[in-house]
């Protein structure tokens, strides 16, 4: 059980800063799961933390042990890589004993081993068989057995449910906490997948451009961006956003767009270039009250929802996700407003959230 | 990969590299060096790793026009000819071993044509020592009147490099998805065009790196070469050869400018391929 | 389909377009040329054999037909049977000494460093060139006074004079030398091929897995390359036992017979000696030694295929 900290980690591959001098704590038994778009150092980051590249500059620590320089066997890890990894020349009862037979431990007591947790990810059936005879959700099964007989401290993980198709991704992504739940070890997983990221992290950590961007539970990462970047990284549909001008009025302020206007009382947010965002769900539909006209010009019903896209004289659409048994027709004129204390405002330039 | 834990590891790298290196490139230069000398320099102890009067007149006596003698005591050795003859029966034969081979490779690829045994069978072909299909082939060739003629020749080194052909062509035409040939045909391409307009491209490196290899092979083939010619066709190594045997006292420095003359334009183009080389020795075995 | 242009020429390209005469057009003259070209000669390679032919008694239709004299003549002779031998072993020699040091080279050129490039550019050099010259060249370079042996000399300390081209062993190691020297080149690319080839994410889960760089190439390189290997070893040897060029280059089979390959002795035997009859029987008996070894090959080859293919990479 050991739980990870990264200190001004920094990697550089030629001109590239692939990781960019990040801070993280991570405490023993936490399931964080590292979150961003392709090339956003997320996997360099892993791999560091693996020990299968050396970081140019900042430390790691797993438990008390400065691990910056160690070998990746000396760590103590399981690792499950995107490709799974499998030796394909080699029996699935063979591939979960390495490990062990690295370690040199007795055959008697791998054979005991490799059985047992056999069982509890169920392919102890399995157990004669090559890789390539397997199915994608088996030898998933297969390469965390691997990680698992060596009851290591950390896991790590490098995005392994991308290869599966969607049913089999939600069960394994079940299976995965599960495990988490009973083994409480640390976990660090990485995705790029933003659904995987909010239903499986105890706290997320959003990268971009080798740079954390903001950490913490995924409800408050959702509902609470640190930024622009995070706050349409996450949501399905993205989030609206209306770039317009910030103005400092008496009690508060407004922000002005092109076919929109908005007071915000008690705010000091000062004044400028900003853009304002706010997410599907809390466009509403309304009759009366503040609100602004529009023309439905698209319809996506989800079955639960349906998602309406209106144009209101801004340069691009809003959409907003109502309720399913909501009738509506394309050309419908409707009028929309937001739910205040939802909506968020950032900087125009440096992209950060504004608040008071 | 980091080498963490020997840091003299580069060094004996270097070292062991540099001594094979050393051994590879030591007969090259030697016999380069020779070509420039003149005869007095050739044969002397302690041995000259350098010409002290270096010359050109090695090169002179083997390409001027004339043809080669070889009577003990009065051998000269001249190229132009078998240079020529080489060009000929290796260019043509190394041709259409490439046209016909890589067609048949991709019919086999994508149709199966001939079984799936076809190109083992065809490898066996070329497994056979050519000695034992040299005996026969005289006979055939002089009663079909094919002894000593381009054509008997360049038949003989189109039906040897076939197998090389095919095999270093289905690993390239294996390298082309299906799905764009498909394509093709479903946007109303005809196979040919297909052929051409897809597959040809796409396996061009290809075509030209088998073509040099197995040219490189019919350049400095020599045992069918002898049985099968006489004076009418010579190449090079045939030249060699008979020089080699005939004389007592060696001419090394025409010689040497012989070797080098035969050396250079493949080792030019070798070095060209090479890269692309590593693809088509894959015998279909490499893992993507 | 697109339309076609004249009624005449549409049918034509028509009627090859269709797959089952597409597929078969360039079988057609392949299979033609190894009908016309590699059938007869065989059959005649046999009918030969059963003959007692001299080339200088007038054509091969006439000769007396004396059925398997041949074949006894040339099981009996001894210089055939050690010439076959020695061919074999200098195979066993010359191949598994490649092997090793392609193996080393390999390894060594595997990671990218500088100057990677030119060395294996250099490695790649003998292949390029014609193995007469190879041959002739090594003659110049071993003679007794030679820079080889000048070479040896200031290694050892002391003058060197080995003897290459005129004493048996020595003559033996040099045309074994010829050949190792010329085809590590090819055996270096099969094999850095086939290291290329080999999946990364395997190697770096075992390297996560705590496993020394000696239990990775033990058990997970190696098992993989076994294709690789199998392909070297095949293609080498097939080339090995055929070995000409060599021994009349550099020691024109000398001295005695000491180099004298089965291909050199068949020549001598066929376009020497002139007893064709006997050189075709030899030449069978040659075949029937080779083709065991051939099929075995062929065995390997379609097993560590249809192996990949199975396997994948997962």
């Amino acid at each position: 059980m050991a739980g990870i900290r990264l200190q001004r980690l920094g990697k550089v591959f030629g001109a590239t800063r692939a990781v960019d001098g990040i801070d993280l704590t991570i405490p023993d038994g936490e399931f964080v799961v590292l979150v961003g778009p392709s090339g956003c150092g997320k996997t360099t980051t892993l791999n560091m933390i693996a020990g299968l590249e050396v970081p140019t500059s900042g430390d790691i620590w797993i438990g008390d042990d400065r691990v910056t320089d160690w070998e990746p066997g000396d760590r103590s890890l399981g690792m499950v890589f995107q490709s799974l990894a499998l030796f394909p020349h080699m029996t699935v009862f063979d591939n979960i004993a390495f490990p062990l037979r690295i370690k040199r431990v007795a055959p008697a007591e791998i054979e005991r081993r490799v059985r047992a947790v056999g069982d509890t990810v169920h392919v102890g059936h399995l157990l004669a068989k090559r890789p390539a005879t397997l199915s994608g959700g088996e030898a998933q099964r297969v390469a965390l057995a691997r990680t698992l007989v060596v009851e290591p401290s950390v896991f790590l993980m490098d995005e392994p449910l991308s290869s599966l198709d969607a049913k089999l991704r939600v069960e394994m992504r079940t299976e995965i906490k599960r495990l988490h739940g009973t083994l409480r070890s640390t976990f660090v997983y990485v995705t790029h997948d933003q659904a995987e990221a909010m239903t499986m992290a105890d706290r997320i950590v959003v990268m971009h451009q080798g740079r954390i961007q903001q950490v913490g539970r995924p409800l408050e990462v959702y509902g609470n961006p640190a930024n622009r970047f995070v706050a349409g990284f996450f949501g399905v549909p993205a989030m609206n956003f209306v770039e317009g001008e910030l103005h400092a009025e008496s009690g508060g302020a407004r922000f002005v767009a092109q076919a929109l206007g908005l007071s915000l009382p008690g705010q000091r947010l000062g004044s400028g270039p900003a853009v304002l965002g706010v997410r599907p769900e809390h466009v509403r539909l309304v009759s009366a009250g503040e609100s602004w006209p529009a023309a439905v010009s698209l319809i996506e019903p989800l079955g639960d929802a349906t998602l309406v896209f209106l144009d209101y004289g801004g340069p691009s659409s809003l959409v907003a996700k109502v309720d399913a048994e909501e009738k509506l027709a394309v050309g419908n004129r409707r009028s929309f407003t937001f739910r205040r204390d939802r909506i968020v405002l950032f900087d125009a330039a440096t992209g950060g959230r504004l608040s008071t | 990969m980091r080498q963490r834990g020997f840091p003299l590891f580069p060094l004996v790298r270097h070292t062991l590299l540099l001594a094979w290196a050393a051994v590879t490139l030591f007969p090259i230069y030697w016999m380069v060096m020779t070509s420039f000398k003149q005869a007095a320099e050739w044969v002397t102890w302690p041995p000259r790793w350098f010409p002290h009067e270096p010359t050109l007149v090695n090169y002179v006596k083997v390409l001027t026009p004339g043809t080669s003698t070889f009577e003990l005591g009065r051998q000269t050795l001249k190229i132009l000819k078998p240079i020529g003859d080489s060009l000929i029966v290796s260019g043509i034969g190394s041709l259409i071993a490439v046209l016909l081979g890589s067609a048949l490779a991709y019919s086999w690829a994508r149709f199966g044509t001939g079984g799936r045994s076809y190109p083992y069978n065809i490898l066996s072909i070329r497994m056979v020592p050519p000695i034992v299909i040299a005996v026969p082939f005289v006979v055939y060739f002089v009663t079909l009147r094919l002894l000593d003629t381009y054509t008997g020749l360049i038949l003989v080194y189109l039906a040897t490099s076939l197998p090389y052909v095919i095999w270093m062509m289905l690993a390239f035409v294996e390298e082309v998805p299906v799905e764009l040939e498909r394509a093709a045909r479903v946007m109303g391409a005809s196979r040919w065009k297909v052929l051409r307009s897809v597959v040809l491209p796409l396996t061009a490196s290809g075509l030209v790196v088998t073509f040099l290899f197995v040219f490189i092979l019919n350049w400095s083939e020599l045992l069918l070469a002898m049985t099968l010619t006489n004076t009418e066709v010579s190449t090079i190594p045939i030249q060699l050869n008979k020089f080699q045997s005939a004389n007592e006292g060696r001419d090394y420095g025409p010689q040497a400018a012989i070797g080098t003359i035969a050396t250079l334009p493949v080792v030019v183009l070798g070095f060209l391929i090479q890269k692309h080389l590593l693809r088509g020795f894959s015998f279909g075995l490499l893992r993507k | 389909m697109t339309a076609a242009g004249a009624p005449g020429a549409g049918g034509l390209r028509r009627w090859l377009e269709r797959e089952r005469v597409f597929k078969w057009l360039p079988f057609v003259p392949v299979q033609g040329l190894f009908a016309l070209l590699l059938l007869p000669n065989f059959l005649l390679l046999v009918y030969l054999s059963l003959l007692s032919w001299r080339i200088t008694r007038g054509a091969w239709w006439n000769a007396a037909f004396t059925g398997l004299d041949s074949f006894q003549r040339a099981l009996e002779d001894s210089r055939f049977l050690w010439a076959l031998a020695r061919t074999f072993a200098f195979a066993a020699v010359a191949v598994p000494l490649e092997l090793l040091l392609v193996f080393g080279l390999a390894m060594l050129c595997r990671r990218s460093f500088r100057g990677r490039r030119i060395y294996t550019s250099v490695f790649l050099l003998p292949m390029m060139i014609v193995p007469a010259v190879v041959g002739y060249d090594l003659s110049m370079l071993l003679i007794d006074q030679g820079p080889f042996n000048q070479l040896l000399s200031l290694f050892a300390g002391r003058t060197v004079t080995v003897r290459w081209l005129s004493e048996y062993t020595p003559a033996q190691l040099a045309v074994i030398g010829a050949d190792v020297w010329q085809w590590t080149a090819l055996t270096f690319l099969v094999f850095t091929a086939g290291l290329a080839g080999l999946p990364e994410e395997p190697i770096r889960a075992a390297r996560v897995m705590g496993a020394s760089r000696w239990q990775i190439f033990w058990h997970i390189e190696l098992p993989l390359l076994k294709p690789v290997i199998a392909i070297a070893v095949i293609l080498r040897s097939m080339e090995a036992l055929k070995m000409f060029d060599y021994p009349m280059l550099l020691t024109q089979a000398g001295p005695g017979n000491a180099t004298e390959t089965v291909a050199v002795y068949l020549w001598r035997v066929g376009w020497e000696f002139a007893r064709v009859s006997d050189a075709a029987a030899m030449s069978l008996i040659l075949l029937v030694a080779v083709a065991m070894y051939i099929l075995v090959a062929i065995r390997v080859l379609r097993r560590e295929r249809r192996r990949l293919t199975e396997e994948g990479a997962v």
